[in-house]
């Protein structure tokens, strides 16, 4: 006899849960809870319900007479019917035999998050994630297991794919950290095969948050906080740096050609501290706020959710022109008007505006590389009125603090493009890039028989983005004047779409489960074109009176445009799974790509992949016990590609823009001449990797991931430099080389109640090894996207044998402490090897043996790659209190610390100079001062630019309340949770820049990188 | 699906589709050209280069290690990683691609054939003087006299000197019959016969074969001054030959030409047409104080400021004026205000510093002007010619040839004539020619570098040459020379 059974699912902290399934068992009868964490349903007295939800262990309760049943559910950690997302599908996370890492909503929930990359970063295995730099909105480098290409173009990206439509790597900024339900990391070629010519660097999926069947559900989550820089770069004051200005002048003083001797300062001491210029560009009150509102819910008939977000956050560097603002709609929906068709949306929307820098890791023009070089002597604003008579303060358009009507500060010494960062900032403020992106897919489902169904899907990345600046004239610097004010205008648009038709089938019979999937694809994309113009000679006096209403004269009007070339991939794909029993595991995969980049010799390619997997703990002669509760062993090998060489380039292009004058017209002549040679045989670059894994449950609490990995690139493309004799501009791309990246990686999982404390931690580490096994016959090295500084040349080689752009410079042998000691060092001929040097010069080693310090004596000092990178994530709750922290870390690394220019003599230095080579001070590595560096100190590449890169931050701190459930009622809300919260509050390193966490082609080159903020916030989670 | 995936290239031109006719064959010939006038990005010239390694001018610019690609060679601690080599190495090898491709191309085109073989021999002599510059920069370089076919790239290997010096000779003697004798003015800046004549002169100074010399530049001058069949012609003031609205003048032979028109900006320095030396020779942070009386300056970068020895020797000669802006005595009478940077004697160059009114009207104006710089006039040929038949034992005496062209240039300053001597000439080419390019190249091929430039730093038997760029040795067959620590 059912009679009617009612109850709430809710966690151990009591928050409701909702789409909880209650099942009769032994019937299909099933209801599911809604967003209360409450159910109904027909039930006989004495029946059995299970309770289930991904995620949490399952329970039976039995129906009792009143039929009123209140279940609290807790976390499984064995997670076995935990599903994650594949290319093309789902799939059992027991039965998944690829290595796949996960991100869900609930380890990002209230997380200080602007962008999808910083959500990965510690969070799972075998990523290298390195924030690009500090500037609100930037982007971070991601590496999925290593690097497989050499070229810097965006070939190391991996393949961001949301919701199904593929969004390159520079546009996946859009998304709003809250919408995203779940991230997968496939990490394997098993797992990547099915996306083949794009997956070689990892492929990475989001997918985005849908309506669940019930009550609508309401929630809101905001912080607001404060921001500060973690770390002051110790520079000297005024004082030291009079001082050490006179001995640099001293030790590089030459009768001959320097007339009398006058030292630059007389009286070093009279200039006390100075003007602090790192406190003048940093702030340490930059605001940040977020807010994150959503709306789901649905019916058996139709689903949605709809979500409004916005946040705004200031940069720590030059505030006025840095920071970034960014609005966000999502709706998805779906409609599943009968049983056998459904169809839908996932519809992003984002706009974003921002002030950048724009030089946030260079040692060119930047206000923070201006305040690290300024002199501490130069006053912030020049009051002295003898001053303010004299050069370069009488000098037209110099510019003028707007409240005291004083001109800034301009310095002396430090000349180039440096200028004073407020000065700076008053000639671009208002200045802003913003963008439009609408990134979506509409989906149709038809299952016309039970288990075989297509599904056709389009989708779109469309984009529109430019910039507006006002440059007004100025004199900032001899080589930084603006002598024409102006006002430039850019718009581009993107219109990428792709459409992608499946046909996929399951059967079980017996206990074989059997799954195949035949799919097409075709991918369009940088499809973008723009247009700008610039007005000279406006007659607007700032920004805001900016507009292209003022019409200059036709003369002063300059305009320009772009058009990229298309990039086409078509392709063919399937994929089959196979398992019996969930015992032995089986899954297959080929993709047939054609990408529009390579030529019709080399035009189409096959990309298989295979993996298996047994679960021993299923078989029968496994006991069960309370040591290895599940095991699952897999291994998978697969053939993954790449074709990111930039369009034609199998083909030689001629180019214009060789121009020169002939006769008095005063105008150019256009030239033509072939831009590269070519290379017809062009063609894919392939990754071959073999992955072994095994997952497991142990002690009923501990869960384990961990696996081996050996992947092979064949062929690397890149566009090599060639010999500049050869005279062409370019060298044709070619298959170079072929590099191999080894690791293993581990995650591990703890879950645990104690009393009413309830622990998780969550750990993972990986180590990576990268190694170039080959280049082409006759090169031992190549220098391709090698990093360079200024007069010094190129500072990175990649080496076979070597990982990707090792540091590659002279060996430090010492510091010479007397002249004799110069004289003494000698090739085996006898030749005085540094015939510049003076004591407390740098001895370089002498590493070819022969007579001169040259190219040939530099070697490897070093790689910029982390060895190892880790995350640890403990999460606590007790009673209706939670405490998350999180941290990541890497090791094995170096840093090129280059944050003082070359070309700048008389900048400012950071304090290690005191303790300079003098001879009174002999046991140092810090050579001598000296204006001229005739021995190379600095503009000689030298282990002493290279520091240790290793690092731990603890990342997150967060501090929750949860009200009680009586109290949350009186405003009707079902959750209200208040959380103070920090971001980076703590860094362990011995790095003396600002910042070890330093992105880019060539990670761990600081030029001056403008560094992550430390924040404070406080937030407000509600749920109604 | 195959169709789907040829997409448009979106006006990206093949290079097998192009060079298909006289216009397209003539782009080409521009590209070489273009080669001529090249600067780096970092705004260094073959001029600013070697001005800074010789005993006119100091590096200068705002500190010692500003613009340090300069400061190595003012200093002498160029090594194979500077950027100098690297440059003039590329800027040289470049033009011989660019005129290789062209001779390659050129045959398969249908047009008209004077043209044609007019086409052939600029690209000729154009491949030929940038082989000059390479071999007597460099000295062991590669010769290469078509495109190398990407199989061989790595296989170049260098030859003798001698070698390169007789393809110069043969490229430049075959181009000359295909030649116009003179150039009308809206081609100027194209090569002439007499442009050859004389740079075939040059090669042979080089060379020490005195008489050949002779020869060409007796063509190049004609039988008097004034009576060159090429129209050359001295320009009756000195200082005329600064104003650089008289580009392609009557005295000019080989020039390299420059616009305001083009539009450079900071982020495309060198890669288009405005000429960088004028703010590079501009007093730094020039401020006029007396307006009235202050030369009208751009506020420059104070690169190669003119050495004390040079102004003393030029302070009393009629082209002191015209060739060295003397800040040192405007800021002494209060007139202007400028910095004293690296290096600074107060004394800069007038030829060509940047001016307010020679500003270009678009672009960074301060990288946009558009004076052309020579490099062989008229004065210099007669200079050169004096100097080989001097060498060559041939009479000098007055009344002679050598005395005529000698003293012809300093009569149009309104110097008394001199002897011929090598004292004489040296001094007179020295003054003449101030800053423009001369002096260093002329002091190796005196054997006078060791000693009048012993100061900076100079080694004999290392520094005539520069060494061959690190890069060009990377992977390649090409060997570092001797002086430099090498094998060759």
């Amino acid at each position: 006899q059912d009679i009617p059974v009612t109850g709430k699912v809710t966690e151990q902290n009591g928050s409701p849960l909702p789409g909880v399934t209650v099942k009769l068992d032994g019937t299909t009868r099933a209801a599911s809870t809604d967003a209360n964490g409450v159910f109904s349903i027909q039930a006989p007295v004495g029946g059995k319900l299970t309770i289930s939800l991904i995620g949490m262990a399952a329970q039976t309760v039995t129906v009792p007479a009143d039929g009123r049943i209140n279940v609290s559910l807790t976390a499984d950690s064995k997670d076995l019917t935990e599903v994650v997302v594949v290319g093309y599908g789902t799939q059992k996370k027991a039965l998944v035999t690829g290595s796949i890492s996960s991100v869900k909503a609930k380890d990002l929930e209230s997380m200080p998050i602007n962008r999808v990359e910083q959500a990965l970063q510690g969070r799972t295995s075998g990523l290298t994630i390195a924030s690009g730099n500090g500037q609100p909105g930037s982007a971070s480098t991601v590496r999925v297991r290593g690097f497989t290409s050499f070229a810097s173009s965006g070939n190391n990206d991996p393949l961001w794919v949301v919701d199904g439509v593929i969004v390159d790597n520079g546009g996946i900024g859009y998304l709003n950290q809250s919408d995203i339900e779940s991230i997968e990391v496939l990490k394997d070629a098993a797992s990547q095969a099915i996306y083949g010519a794009r997956a070689a660097n990892g492929v990475i999926i989001i997918s985005t948050k849908k309506g669940k069947e019930g009550r609508l559900s309401i929630n809101y989550n905001g912080f607001y906080g404060t921001q500060a820089p973690a770390k002051k770069l110790k520079l000297l004051n005024a004082s030291e740096y009079a001082m050490i200005r006179n001995e640099a002048y001293s030790n590089s003083f030459n009768a001959a050609t320097d007339g009398t001797f006058t030292l630059p300062y007389s009286n070093p001491s009279s200039y006390g501290e100075g003007t602090d210029w790192q406190s003048v560009v940093f702030n340490d009150d930059a605001r940040r706020q977020t807010h994150e509102f959503s709306v789901s819910g649905g019916t058996n008939k139709s689903t949605f959710y709809t979500s409004f977000g916005y946040l705004d956050q200031e940069g720590i560097v030059a505030t006025p022109i840095s920071n970034f603002n960014r609005a966000n709609i999502r709706i998805n929906s779906t409609f599943k008007p009968a049983k056998w068709i459904s169809f839908g949306e996932n519809l992003g929307y984002s706009h974003s505006v921002n002030s950048s820098l724009g030089n946030t890791n260079s040692e060119f023009g930047g206000p923070l590389s201006s305040a690290i070089h300024l002199d501490p002597i130069t006053p912030v604003i020049q009051t002295d009125p003898t001053a303010i008579g004299k050069s370069p303060y009488t000098i037209a358009n110099i510019i003028k603090d707007p409240a005291t009507g004083f001109p800034y500060g301009i310095s002396g010494p430090v000349g180039q493009e440096m200028s004073n960062p407020l000065a700076y900032i008053q000639t671009r403020l208002g200045n802003y890039g913003w963008d439009h992106n609408i990134v979506g897919n509409a989906f149709l489902e038809i299952e016309p028989i039970e288990n075989l169904k297509f599904r056709s899907s389009l989708g779109t990345k469309l984009a529109f983005y430019g910039s507006e600046s006002y440059t007004p004239l100025f004199w900032l610097s001899p080589s930084n004047t603006n002598t024409k004010a102006n006002f430039y205008r850019e718009m581009n648009m993107t219109i990428n779409y792709n459409w992608e038709n499946t046909i996929s089938y399951s059967k079980s019979y017996g206990k074989h489960h059997a799954y195949a999937i035949l799919g097409q694809g075709y991918y369009m994309d940088n499809n973008n074109r723009g247009l700008n113009v610039r007005f000279n000679n406006i007659i607007a006096q700032d920004f805001y009176q900016s507009n292209l209403n003022y019409k200059p004269a036709t003369a002063d009007i300059q305009g320009d445009g772009s058009d990229a070339t298309l990039h086409v991939v078509n392709s063919l794909f399937t994929r089959v799974t196979y398992d019996y029993d969930e015992k032995y595991l089986f899954t297959g995969i080929i993709r047939r790509d054609g990408s529009s980049r390579f030529g019709t010799n080399n035009r189409f390619g096959y990309f298989p992949s295979a993996s298996i997997g047994w679960v021993p703990t299923k078989e029968g002669f496994w006991k069960e016990n309370n040591i290895v509760n599940f095991l699952k062993l897999r291994g998978s090998y697969g053939i993954t590609g790449n074709d990111a060489i930039g369009d034609f380039s199998y083909v030689s292009l001629v180019n214009s823009g060789r121009n020169y004058t002939f006769g008095t017209t005063d105008a150019s002549i256009i030239g033509w001449s072939p831009a590269a040679l070519s290379n017809p045989d062009l063609k894919w670059e392939e990754t071959r990797q073999t992955d072994i894994g095994l997952d497991a449950t142990l002690f009923n609490d501990f869960t384990l991931s961990a696996s081996y990995f050996k992947k092979k690139t064949i062929g690397v493309l890149q566009t090599p430099s060639i010999p500049l004799y050869l005279g062409a501009a370019g060298g044709a791309a070619e298959n170079v080389g072929d590099m191999q990246n080894t690791g293993i990686e581990f995650e591990i999982g703890y879950r645990k109640k104690i009393g009413e404390l309830n622990l998780g931690i969550n750990a993972n580490l990986s180590t990576l090894k990268n190694k170039v096994t080959k280049l082409l016959p006759g090169r031992e090295f190549i220098e391709d996207n090698a990093q360079s500084f200024q007069g010094m040349g190129n500072f990175t080689r990649t080496g076979i044998g070597r990982s990707f752009n090792e540091f590659y410079g002279y060996e430090v042998a010492g510091i010479f402490q007397t002249q004799a000691e110069v004289n003494a060092y000698r090739g085996p001929g006898g030749t005085v090897l540094q015939p510049t040097a003076k004591p407390g010069d740098i001895k370089f080693a002498n590493l070819d043996g022969n007579e001169s310090i040259n190219g040939s004596d530099r070697t490897y000092l070093g790689s910029p790659l982390p060895k190892y990178t880790y995350g640890i994530t403990i999460n606590l709750a007790y009673k209706n209190f939670d405490f998350v922290a999180f941290g990541n870390g890497v090791g094995g690394n170096m840093i090129f610390q280059g944050l003082r220019r070359l070309d700048v003599t008389y900048g400012n230095w950071q304090n290690s100079v005191l303790d300079r080579w003098t001879p009174t001070n002999p046991s140092t590595t810090v050579p001598r001062v000296a204006d001229k560096d005739l021995n190379g100190n600095y503009t000689k590449f030298s282990k002493n630019y290279l520091e240790k890169g290793d690092y731990f931050r603890l990342k997150t701190l967060q501090v929750g309340y949860n009200f009680p459930a009586n109290v949350t009622k009186k405003i009707g809300a079902q959750k209200v949770r208040v959380y103070l919260m920090s971001e980076n509050l703590w860094t362990i390193t011995k790095y003396t820049g600002y910042d070890p966490e330093i992105g880019g082609t060539v990670l761990g080159v600081d030029r001056g990188i403008y560094p992550q903020a430390r924040s404070f916030m406080v937030g407000l989670n509600v749920g109604f | 699906c195959q169709k789907q995936l040829d997409v448009n290239p979106r006006e990206r031109i093949l290079e097998t589709s192009y060079y298909q006719n006289q216009q397209e064959a003539f782009t080409g010939l521009v590209a070489v050209y273009d080669q001529l006038g090249n600067q780096s990005s970092g705004y260094l010239t073959k001029l600013n280069l070697f001005s800074s390694a010789s005993d006119d001018h100091f590096a200068g610019a705002d500190s010692p290690s500003d613009l340090g690609d300069m400061q190595v060679m003012n200093n002498y601690t160029v090594n194979s990683l500077s950027g100098g080599p690297s440059y003039l190495w590329s800027k040289g090898f470049t033009g011989v691609y660019r005129a290789n491709i062209l001779l390659k191309k050129i045959e398969g085109i249908t047009m008209d054939a004077s043209t044609k073989a007019r086409y052939i021999a600029e690209a000729k002599a154009l491949r030929a003087i940038f082989y000059f510059d390479l071999v007597r920069i460099f000295k062991n370089i590669p010769l290469i006299l078509a495109p190398v076919e990407p199989s061989g790239m790595f296989d170049v290997t260098q030859v003798a000197p001698a070698d390169v010096y007789k393809q110069i000779e043969t490229d430049l003697t075959e181009s000359l019959s295909a030649l116009p004798v003179t150039i009308p003015t809206a081609d100027a800046g194209r090569l002439s016969q007499g442009a050859v004549h004389a740079v075939l002169g040059k090669v042979y100074l080089w060379e020490e074969k005195w008489g050949p010399a002779a020869a060409a530049f007796a063509l190049v001058n004609g039988t008097a001054p004034g009576a060159s069949t090429y129209g050359y012609k001295l320009l009756p003031k000195f200082a005329d030959l600064w104003n650089w609205k008289n580009k392609f003048n009557s005295e000019s032979i080989l020039e390299l030409s420059y616009n305001t028109t083009s539009n450079m900006g900071w982020s495309n320095v060198g890669s288009r047409e405005g000429n960088v030396m004028g703010i590079l020779v501009g007093p730094r942070n020039y401020v006029p104080v007396i307006a009235a009386q202050a030369p009208d300056y751009v506020s420059g970068w104070s690169v190669m400021p003119i050495t004390k020895e040079l102004f003393d020797l030029i302070h009393y000669d009629p082209r002191n004026k015209p060739t060295v802006a003397n800040l040192d005595s405007l800021e002494k009478a209060g007139i202007v205000t400028y910095k004293h940077a690296n290096d600074n004697t107060g004394y800069f160059v007038e030829k060509y510093a940047g001016r307010v009114s020679t500003k270009a009207a678009v672009g960074q104006l301060e990288l946009n002007f558009g004076q052309n710089m020579y490099e062989i006039r008229l004065a210099d040929t007669y200079l050169m010619e004096a100097e080989a038949l001097l060498k060559s034992g041939a009479a000098v005496g007055s009344g002679t040839r050598a005395y005529i062209f000698l003293n012809a240039v300093r009569a149009r300053v309104g110097l008394n004539p001199v002897a011929v001597t090598m004292d004489n000439i040296m001094k007179e080419r020295r003054l003449e020619m101030v800053a423009e390019g001369q002096r260093w190249f002329d002091l190796v091929r005196w054997g006078l570098a060791p000693t009048k430039l012993a100061f900076k730093g100079f080694q004999a038997n290392k520094n005539e040459t520069l060494p061959i760029p690190q890069a060009e040795l990377n992977n390649t067959k090409i060997l570092q020379s001797k002086e430099w620590g090498g094998t060759k």
